[in-house]
């Protein structure tokens, strides 16, 4: 099987100005990256992360050892063609505006001016940065720039995305959709190598990861099975009567084990997200032109733009993705209001688990809860998903049927 | 191609919306209609457009090369030093493509703003006749001398190597150099004989005759004229400052081989300044079939001082029009800029943007003054010193381009024919070579360099 990453003993010493070799800042390093696999990269500062990614975009050269990316070397234009990366801080052509550089980069690509024009447009949607395309992004603050240091990567369709630090300076709803992407990224087959010392980012999204620090890899493997305690078990229900709880408690009891009963905690993640959410209902008008306030729109949009993506990649691959929307279908279907929380939670459970460390992960996050508290912020979103689907000719006949017949999320941010 | 063109396109964004172009542009904008009026020259519509386009054109090659300059090496520098490369370089663009896309941004840059600036000039000077009202003699003498381009002649350099070396023998036998070589290396000594000669050689004294041949005389127009150009010096100054001269031109063979060639010949008789610059103007038609032109000067006797013509005579006759001269010199401007885009690449490559842009500033005026470098060398006396010399400095000031050799106001000012050798001899030089060079020698450090900061 070919890895999407692959390092052979990967070192990079950094030496003063003599030529001393003073720092070990990435030491023998053996990374291997399935395709199709979410990556975490952890460790703190200075542990080399960056340095490791340069040297795989051949941004540095390693002093011993080498790196293939999707099988070769990726400074090669063929390789790089599938290549997306986010360096750790956006770095832009500051008199460009929003649009310009993404075309830039997109001309970097070679992509033909049509196919160019759709996704610069399907990305600054998704990004939220529509209303402000024709400002120059050096009067961007940190997360705007940071929303098209991301969309940059994405012009793409990269196969292997390279993100470092990709939630920096984000506002915890760009961090929530960021994380939302790059899952539904690796469902759609893509490859995501994500840089993070933020460790909630990397819990939420990862398959597997790797803590490095010193430059080695201190421990890697699943992320389920790094966290779970296997001498534990949690069960959620909804708020039951207090002679069910006691009678479970009794038969917990029965197996001498013990018991906590409390009501879960709502993630301050989920908290803020609602709380913006209802109050950008409130102020609909007049906060078009703030990006940040579009972030409504943006899940759906983003789906779009992947769908549109997809449409546009005319290589046999697209045809695979047509058995998978119903896949990407959740993250829309989400926001149907009418459903009851208990049915999600039921769904939920009785999902189908692409891997076992998923279902660990949703249930950790309980991010279901996050659609079903505010119903209403999210069918506004809805119409205007299918309001933007009427205008857009291609996922027209596809899309609002799905949108109907799926039943009410199977998982929140699956 | 395609992503060298973005690249290109994205420089010269940058040029223009950074602001640094902008005020290169302005400054031009003002100052060249200020010199346009201001000019004066000695007062004729001759000098005031000859004032004009020396500083008009020297001044838009200056500002455009020193905007070339920093174009280049702060495009490169900046995206370095800012780290957008990051995310240009690991798309599908090899590191060469993207140098060589930085380059024509900045050259298109440069030659838009060029032709610009020089079509300006070229407007201001071709309508100002028309504003400047000038009377007719100084309209037929701009013209003459100042709208076409004139091929100059100048007579062989006498060969006094014999002399010199019987001047030589004899100081030698004598076994007393005298006053005036005491002190002095041989080869110093040798360069004074020589020059004494070759003055010699163009001294008239009263009652005798000097004689220039020509060949391969070719006016543009049959019909038009030629013009000697010659200065007179005299080793006694008359009361007035001017002297006397009865002159011969045309086909001198009859006279000299006693030969009937059927050439015609024409006597003039003229009173001169001295020390200045004189134009005699003769018929072209005087030139034989075959390109042969003589022209024979004779020291009036109404003198009473010889005469000297100690920077020759020139023969000039129209051989192009204006437009074409002015075109090859805006030629050999953009040559200029071209070696400094590649040399500001270069630099930019390994260095940083202050040390960087300084480095190329002093490589620029040493450019400029190369000419003058080169040729003081041969005027140091010790012959130790001449040798280190010659081997370090000296070698590598000849690496450079010679800015000031070729410099298209030489031929622009005095109206002279700019010929498309010259050209292409420049092109070759400053270009296909010099700059080739530097592009090489930026690629190669360009390629193998790690573009990361190091960051731990």
């Amino acid at each position: 099987m070919e890895y999407a990453v692959e390092t052979f003993s990967l070192t990079k010493i950094f030496s003063d100005w003599w030529g001393r070799r003073k720092i070990y800042a990435v030491d023998d390093l053996n990374l291997k990256i399935n395709s199709n696999e979410v990556f975490g990269l952890l460790g703190p500062n200075g542990s080399g992360k960056t340095t490791t990614i340069k040297m795989l975009l051949g941004l540095l050269h390693p002093t011993k050892g080498k790196s293939l990316c999707l099988g070769a070397d990726a400074t090669d234009p063929k390789i790089s063609a599938r290549i997306g990366f986010l360096p750790e801080e956006s770095y832009l052509y500051r008199y460009l505006n929003a649009r310009e550089t993404l075309d830039f980069y997109g001309r970097l690509f070679r992509l033909e001016r049509r196919v160019r024009k759709t996704r610069i447009e399907a990305l600054l949607d998704m990004v939220g940065l529509k209303a402000v395309a024709n400002r120059p992004v050096g009067t961007f603050s940190k997360g705007m720039a940071r929303r098209i240091g991301l969309a940059q990567a994405l012009i793409n369709d990269p196969d292997l995305l390279i993100l470092d630090e990709p939630t920096t300076g984000l506002d915890p709803i760009g961090t929530r959709q960021i994380k939302d992407l790059i899952i539904k990224l690796a469902q759609r087959g893509k490859t995501v190598l994500l840089c993070s010392h933020l460790l909630a980012d990397v819990e939420d999204v990862c398959d597997r990861i790797a803590i490095l620090y010193g430059g080695k890899i201190q421990a890697k493997g699943r992320v389920a099975e790094l966290l779970q305690q296997t001498n534990k078990r949690q069960i959620t229900t909804d708020a039951i009567s207090d002679e069910a709880i006691e009678k479970i408690t009794q038969i917990v009891h029965r197996e001498n084990a013990d018991c906590q009963v409390t009501s879960p905690m709502e993630k301050l993640e989920t908290f803020f997200i609602n709380t913006v959410a209802t109050a950008q209902q409130h102020s609909k008008q007049t906060s078009g032109a703030v990006s940040t306030t579009k972030i409504g729109d943006f899940l759906a949009a983003d789906t779009i733009a992947e769908n549109i993506l997809d449409k546009l990649v005319s290589t046999p691959p697209a045809q695979q993705r047509l058995a998978e929307p119903p896949k990407t279908e959740p993250i829309k279907t989400t926001g149907t209001p009418d459903r009851d929380a208990d049915k999600q939670l039921l769904s939920e459970l009785t999902e189908p688990a692409k891997s076992p460390q998923n279902i660990e992960a949703d249930g950790a996050i309980g991010t279901n809860q996050v659609e079903t508290d505010v119903p209403h912020p999210k069918d506004q979103v809805k119409e205007d998903v299918l309001e933007q689907l009427r205008d857009r000719p291609k996922p027209q006949n596809a899309q609002p049927v799905q949108n109907d017949d799926t039943e009410a999320g199977e998982s929140g941010d699956a | 191609m395609r992503s060298i063109w973005a690249v290109a396109a994205n420089t010269i964004r940058q040029a223009v919306r950074m602001k640094v172009a902008l005020i290169f542009v302005l400054l031009l904008l003002i100052l060249l209609p200020t010199m346009a009026l201001n000019a004066t020259g000695d007062n004729t519509l001759k000098g005031r457009l000859q004032t004009f386009v020396s500083y008009g054109l020297s001044l838009t090659s200056l500002l455009l090369c020193l905007l070339t300059l920093i174009v280049a090496v702060y495009t490169i520098t900046s995206d370095i030093e800012r780290r957008q490369i990051y995310t240009v370089i690991t798309k599908p663009i090899r590191r060469w493509q993207f140098l060589l896309g930085k380059l024509l941004g900045v050259l298109s840059l440069s030659l838009a703003l060029l032709v610009i600036f020089a079509g300006l000039i070229y407007t201001i000077v071709i309508y100002a006749p028309h504003y400047l009202n000038p009377t007719p003699i100084e309209l037929i003498e701009a013209d003459n001398e100042f709208y076409t381009a004139r091929k100059a002649l100048s007579p062989p350099e006498p060969d006094v190597s014999k002399e010199v070396a019987e001047a030589r023998e004899r100081l030698v036998k004598s076994g007393d150099i005298g006053q005036i070589y005491a002190g002095m290396s041989s080869r110093e000594i040798d360069q004074q004989l020589t020059n004494l000669r070759k003055v010699a050689r163009r001294t008239a004294d009263v009652g005798h005759q000097l004689l220039w041949e020509f060949e391969n005389v070719r006016p543009r127009d049959p019909n038009g004229s030629l013009f000697i150009q010659c200065k007179f010096y005299v080793s006694v100054t008359p009361p007035d400052s001017e002297v006397y001269s009865q002159w011969l031109f045309g086909d001198y063979r009859a006279y000299k081989y006693a030969t009937p060639a059927g050439g015609r010949l024409l006597p003039i008789r003229r009173k001169d300044p001295i020390k200045t610059i004189r134009e005699i103007e003769v018929p072209a038609k005087l030139v034989a079939d075959d390109g042969y032109f003589a022209v024979a000067f004779l020291n009036d006797p109404l003198n009473d001082t010889p005469i000297i013509f100690q920077d020759d005579i020139k023969l000039l006759y129209k051989a192009d029009t204006f437009t074409a001269n002015f075109i090859r010199a805006t030629l050999i401007i953009l040559c200029r800029l071209v070696f400094l885009a590649c040399l500001g690449i270069f630099t930019g490559t390994f260095l940083s943007f202050p040390v960087a842009i300084l480095f190329c500033i002093v490589i620029f005026f040493t450019a400029t003054v190369s000419g003058f470098v080169i040729e003081s060398f041969d005027y140091l006396s010790s012959e130790t010193t001449i040798a280190v010399y010659s081997y370090t400095i000296k070698l590598l000031v000849g690496l450079l381009p010679q800015f000031d050799k070729h410099s298209p106001l030489n031929y622009l000012v005095p109206a002279e024919l700019l010929s498309w050798s010259v050209v292409g001899r420049v092109v070759l030089y400053i270009v296909c070579i010099k700059s080739l060079l530097l592009l090489i020698l930026g690629l190669i450090v360009f390629s193998f360099r790690e573009l990361a900061r190091i960051i731990v």
